[in-house]
């Protein structure tokens, strides 16, 4: 546990020590504030929709492609090229502690980078637009888990390769895909489902299996359906926290797998 | 402090260390020693708990088993890898005590250790600087100062002193030095003069199997049958007479004739024990103006190369004796006068495992470990009369038919032209 606080601690530190990030900062900021504003002219003023529009809008999931990728390729892949992952490896903490930590440090920075977001809503409080807290709030949990999500499946593909720029790569294919599931899933649907059953009864069985086994993996609605309406509902934390854990889980495998590897 | 038996790592169908065992004493420093892919990354990756053992009977370090206590293991050991991983964002003191954290060192204890271990490495002015603008060597420095924080009771280094220009070798050697006082120090190199100057005992790893294991003078005196005496002198007499005045002296085995320097001839002798005073006094009744008459040990580097390849000593003599102003040609072309060539003869005590232990003979060569010193008549044709060091030596006369007899038409001539 103090190994875990330890790592994530200077995972944090040497991500603020690097001009990349505050690069990154700069950029997305500028960005958002622009679509920001942008977005309180088109709903003339809704507080809480433009609010909402810029936590989980088409530029969020854009960022949320690119930015974990970047974030995590530096987490194993760039440690493992540098020589610091032996470090870190033969240093008494355990694996888990050292994935923990370092997916720990990775989602806070982008919860940090997403509560630009709650400044907004303070700064239009003060000016007399009262957004709705409640879902705000929940907007911005729900896209930390979302962060989460994404982060723990760069990191696993950081584990994967040695080449930084590969494991950003492979991270944003992945989380691309994860978000794309639903779609692929009804079009592939749609090919095999007639050519695996007979009868309409039968069909619409296996559609509605088939269903809900891409409902389970879909982000996007699991995000949308309550953290958006400020519900914290804790089906859809658990959704979350089960995927986040379930690529962690992983990730631990993969650089235990490296001891065996060489 | 340290055991490995049997250890075998593989890496895929190749075979990084073969059945390796060694042990390493509390207090002991050891050197690891072979040429780059020999084993001796992976097993010290190992022994850090980087990389998992393919097989291995026991693994025991400071106490602690290595597969099932990895933890105990990595609390207790400094390890510095070859490619010195520091954060190159961090300061040095940043990085002090994130190593102090990740050890779960207390606050003061660490306030206190940090400036100590970065005073006792030499950097303590450097605290404040970016770990990545820091030279090569000041990084080695900080690396073993990270390593040294916990107050380790084992110390595995990596290629301490690669990439060093040899004044910061120095250094970080004199380092380990003065560390070695009360730790146990494992460290690899292939740098075969670097070991031999910081650790007492090396084990000299091939192909991932354990060579050799013991102190380089012992190995040094098993494997070649000991040093040689350089002689490089001036005199009436041409080269194959004093060969053969060399070689008549007792105790010589063999006479190499080295090539000539201006009007200087050079010699190499082997023989039983140190025979340079016996050389010397035969000089001085020659009236041979001596040049040089020095002990020449045969370096870890051609007993390496001698354990790797197979190769007799001898034949490696010649490069590496530097000291004699020899080209190696004529040196090897040379003939040995008359005599049995010296033959390798394992010393007592040593373990060597490519060849059978056939051991009886006492270790030879070394200066001063020849047993009670005798000195031999100055009179070379004397043939091994003998007196005991309490009494004066007696300088008779040379006799006229050996001083005057040779020749020295060609040999002379060919000094004064080439002076």
């Amino acid at each position: 546990m103090i190994g875990t606080l330890v790592v994530a601690r200077r995972e944090l530190s040497g991500l603020f020590m690097a001009p990349f990030t505050w690069i990154v900062l700069l950029v997305v900021l500028f960005i958002n504030g622009l679509l920001f504003s942008s977005f309180i002219y088109q709903t003339q003023g809704n507080v809480t929709a433009s609010l909402s529009e810029s936590m989980t809008g088409p530029s969020f999931w854009l960022w949320m492609i690119f930015l974990p990728a970047l974030l995590s390729m530096r987490l194993v892949a760039e440690e493992s090229r540098s020589g610091t992952l032996e470090y870190l490896l033969t240093a008494p903490v355990s694996d888990a502690a050292v994935v923990v930590g370092k997916f720990l440090a990775a989602t806070g920075f982008l919860a940090l980078l997403w509560s630009s977001t709650l400044i907004y809503a303070v700064t239009l409080d003060y000016a007399g637009g009262p957004p709705d807290w409640s879902a705000v709030i929940g907007t911005w949990f729900g896209t930390i888990l979302v962060s989460g999500l994404f982060v723990a499946i760069g990191m696993l593909a950081s584990t994967l390769t040695s080449t930084p720029l590969l494991a950003a790569f492979l991270s944003m294919v992945s989380c691309l895909m994860w978000l794309a599931i639903p779609f692929l899933a009804s079009s592939v649907m749609a090919y095999l489902v007639p050519l695996l059953t007979s009868t309409a009864a039968e069909q619409a069985a296996l559609v509605g299996r088939m269903g809900s086994v891409v409902a389970s993996m879909d982000a996007l609605r699991h995000f949308s359906r309550s953290f958006q309406m400020g519900v914290l509902d804790t089906a859809e934390i658990i959704f979350f926290l089960t995927w986040i854990s379930f690529f962690l889980f992983l990730t631990a495998r993969s650089i235990e797998a490296r001891r065996w590897r060489g | 402090m340290i055991e490995v038996a049997h250890l075998t790592r593989r890496y895929g169908s190749l075979l990084a260390v073969d059945d390796l065992s060694f042990e390493v004493g509390r207090g002991e420093v050891v050197g690891f020693l072979g040429p780059n892919g020999a084993g001796k990354t992976t097993t010290i990756r190992i022994l850090a708990g980087y990389l998992a053992a393919t097989k291995a009977e026991r693994l025991v370090v400071a106490g602690h088993d290595v597969q099932r206590d990895s933890m105990g293991v990595r609390r207790s050991i400094g390890y510095l890898p070859e490619s010195v991983p520091l954060y190159p964002e961090l300061r040095v003191e940043e990085m002090m005590r994130f190593q102090g954290r990740l050890h779960r060192m207390e606050r003061q204890v660490m306030r206190r250790r940090i400036p100590e271990v970065l005073e006792r490495v030499g950097v303590q002015d450097r605290g404040k600087q970016l770990v990545g603008t820091l030279s090569r060597g000041l990084k080695q420095r900080v690396g073993l100062a990270v390593a040294l924080l916990p107050d380790p009771e084992v110390l595995v280094l990596d290629e301490p002193t690669s990439g060093l220009d040899p004044i910061q070798r120095g250094e970080v050697r004199d380092l380990i030095h003065s560390l070695a006082d009360d730790r146990t120090v494992l460290l690899s190199s292939h740098i075969l003069a670097e070991v031999e100057s910081v650790a007492p005992r090396v084990i000299i790893l091939h192909e991932g199997r354990k060579v050799a294991d013991g102190k380089p003078a012992e190995l040094a005196a098993s494997l070649g049958g000991g040093g040689h005496v350089a002689v490089e002198v001036m005199g009436a007499a041409s080269a194959e007479d004093m060969a053969t005045l060399i070689g008549s002296l007792p105790g010589v085995d063999s006479v190499a004739t080295g090539d000539r320097v201006g009007i200087h001839q050079s010699f190499q002798v082997r023989g039983e024990g140190d025979l340079r005073e016996d050389i010397g006094a035969l000089a001085m009744t020659q009236t041979w103006a001596l040049r040089e008459l020095s002990w020449q040990r045969p370096t870890l580097e051609q007993l390496f190369t001698r354990l790797v390849t197979g190769r007799g000593l001898e034949d490696l003599d010649g490069p590496a004796s530097s000291g004699a102003a020899a080209a190696p040609s004529p040196m090897l072309e040379a003939e040995p006068v008359d005599l049995p060539a010296a033959a390798p003869v394992l010393a007592a005590g040593l373990e060597l495992s490519s060849g059978p232990a056939e051991s009886s003979a006492p270790p030879l060569g070394t200066p001063g470990n020849a047993g009670s010193k005798i000195i031999y008549s100055l009179n070379p044709f004397d043939r091994g009369a003998s007196r005991d060091l309490s009494k004066p030596v007696s300088v008779d006369a040379p006799p006229e038919a050996v001083s005057g007899e040779p020749e020295p038409s060609d040999g002379d001539g060919d000094g004064e032209s080439a002076s």
